[in-house]
């Protein structure tokens, strides 16, 4: 609770702010999203803001100064922008408790008309939830949407019928995955539990309290899980609890990374896993649980890490986190340079 | 040939041998030589050595023209050798890039292999923590064959306690009777 009304007092302070000249120096960057064709990338931030880039001319040998801002800034939604995804032909933003999808199409030509704009079933209708975490079924061509409300909303892409919901944790949703092969939702939350929720049924198949695990816990950051995500039978989760790699047919945490710090968002690249979280760097891992390496970028500590693995041309890194700037990387072992939000 | 200009000769002429010092002149002047030779009144012996000198002069025009020919067949010959050079280099190139691909797909294999044996690791590691397989199920053959002794004990104390009981029941019935028959007939002079 606390944590809500901390988060709805900054939501009204960064409004003020981000009317001021000094608004960058207050911008967080939450999310990132690359288009379907990797030329593009669009950021969201905590003023509701979404901003579009073109990666083909930062990434162009005439690059100049001007093609490190946006091609497009617009604002999306009245709160922070904590979720982006996008589809093979629409962006869909979360922000303010609701979704909207913009048609890439048109975001490049400058057209900032959204596609739609929905809200899940909110059972009380005091306070709107935040949403944390979207996410795709591809299987199911459904949204999956984890919220403050503690629920996972679950809405079909074609209809736009809220389909059904899933109920089981005690705190707000962090984090989503979803594991296409067996049909699993996992999820992830402030009440420390990642729960494994079968796609067609609804039901909570298994509920992992990492903070439970003597290896994983670290008591003095809390149980909450903010980072989650799988690969086929592996999955990594980190937040309050250290960042661990699970073999899911085993239900059991086969490596520790002694990474200082929370972590809020960790992929899987080829043989090895990057991490972003508290600290100015992002981490290399191999999957045995030693850190290779930490490369250091520009905002003291990140929030979002994005691949594109969409083009062959634009092969980039992108990390943002607690300043405008988002740093690219086009070798993994260094910041090549910084887009400006 | 009517079709070129004579600007064009004049350049053509300008560019072979612009300053007038060379073969060019030597032509020119062999022509004028000749044709003052031919029209010559003078003495023979004069006429001898201007028909010298002309030769002399058209044997220095035939070795510069040969000389002239042999760097032309040099020019060729230098070319054709740096055409060869240049398919030579494309060839290196391309096959150069035939090798980065396939190096970079031998990375990608040994990037997965790499990836695979460190998740065989990591489980490994977790399946040594658990106890040998052949440890417990000899455990558990120990722990059978105890049970199997004990139970086996637990019945022969209860056949011996069946036994027992059913003597001791013998023992007291037979007593029963007694003191019964003995009751019944108090008067009866038994007690000898």
């Amino acid at each position: 609770l606390q944590r809500k009304l901390r988060s709805i007092w900054s939501i009204s302070l960064l409004i003020l702010l981000s009317r001021y000249k000094d608004r960058h120096l207050h911008m967080s960057v939450f999310s990132q999203s690359f288009s379907p064709c990797g030329r593009f990338l669009a950021a969201g931030n905590n003023y509701g803001e979404i901003a579009v880039f073109s990666l083909s001319s930062a990434l162009s040998p005439d690059a100049t100064d001007l093609s490190q801002t946006p091609i497009l800034t617009f604002t999306a939604h009245e709160g922070p922008v904590f979720s982006l995804f996008s589809t093979d032909s629409h962006l869909l933003s979360a922000g303010n408790g609701e979704i909207s999808a913009w048609s890439w199409a048109e975001l490049i030509k400058r057209n900032t008309k959204a596609a739609w704009t929905r809200r899940p079933n909110y059972k009380s209708s005091l306070e709107i939830p935040e949403i944390n975490a979207m996410t795709v079924n591809p299987t199911e061509n459904s949204l999956v949407i984890g919220g403050g409300d503690n629920n996972i909303h679950i809405m079909d892409l074609e209809s736009g019928i809220f389909k059904s919901v899933l109920q089981g944790h005690t705190d707000y949703i962090h984090c989503l995955s979803v594991r296409e092969r067996e049909g699993e939702i996992l999820s992830g939350g402030e009440d420390g539990a990642v729960r494994i929720w079968d796609h067609r049924t609804g039901q909570s198949v298994h509920c992992i309290e990492v903070y439970k695990y003597e290896e994983c816990a670290r008591p003095q950051y809390g149980k909450w899980i903010s980072c989650l995500t799988t690969e086929s039978d592996w999955m990594l989760c980190g937040g309050g609890p250290s960042l661990s790699l699970w073999h899911l047919r085993s239900m059991s945490p086969t490596s520790i990374f002694p990474l200082s710090g929370c972590q809020r968002q960790a992929n899987f690249y080829q043989d090895m896993i990057l991490s972003v979280g508290e600290g100015q760097c992002v981490s290399h891992c191999l999957l045995g649980g030693e850190v290779k390496a930490q490369i250091p970028c520009t905002p003291h500590s990140l929030n979002t890490l994005a691949l594109n693995l969409n083009s062959t041309d634009n092969r980039v890194l992108t990390v943002g986190g607690s300043s405008h700037q988002i740093d690219v990387f086009t070798n993994l072992s260094y910041r090549t340079f910084s887009l400006s939000f | 040939m009517g079709a070129v200009t004579d600007d064009e000769v004049i350049r053509k002429r300008l560019l072979i041998d612009g300053d007038g010092a060379g073969d060019d002149r030597r032509i020119n002047v062999l022509l004028k030589s000749f044709t003052k030779w031919c029209n010559s009144t003078g003495s023979p012996e004069e006429g001898f050595t201007q028909y010298q000198r002309m030769l002399g002069t058209l044997a220095q025009c035939e070795f510069s023209m040969g000389k002239t020919l042999l760097v032309y067949d040099m020019n060729l010959r230098e070319m054709e050798n740096y055409e060869k050079i240049y398919t030579d280099i494309e060839q290196n190139i391309t096959s150069a890039h035939d090798k980065i691909s396939e190096c970079k797909k031998e990375i990608q294999r040994a990037k997965r292999i790499r990836k695979n044996r460190q998740e065989y690791d990591a489980l490994a590691k977790v399946i040594q923590q658990h106890p040998d397989r052949h440890e417990t199920l000899k455990q558990l053959e120990a722990l059978d064959k105890e049970l199997q002794q004990l139970s086996h004990i637990k019945e022969n104390v209860e056949d011996k306690l069946e036994l027992r009981k059913k003597q001791f029941h013998v023992l007291l019935s037979t007593i029963q009777e007694l003191q019964q028959t003995l009751e019944s007939k108090p008067d009866s002079p038994l007690n000898s």
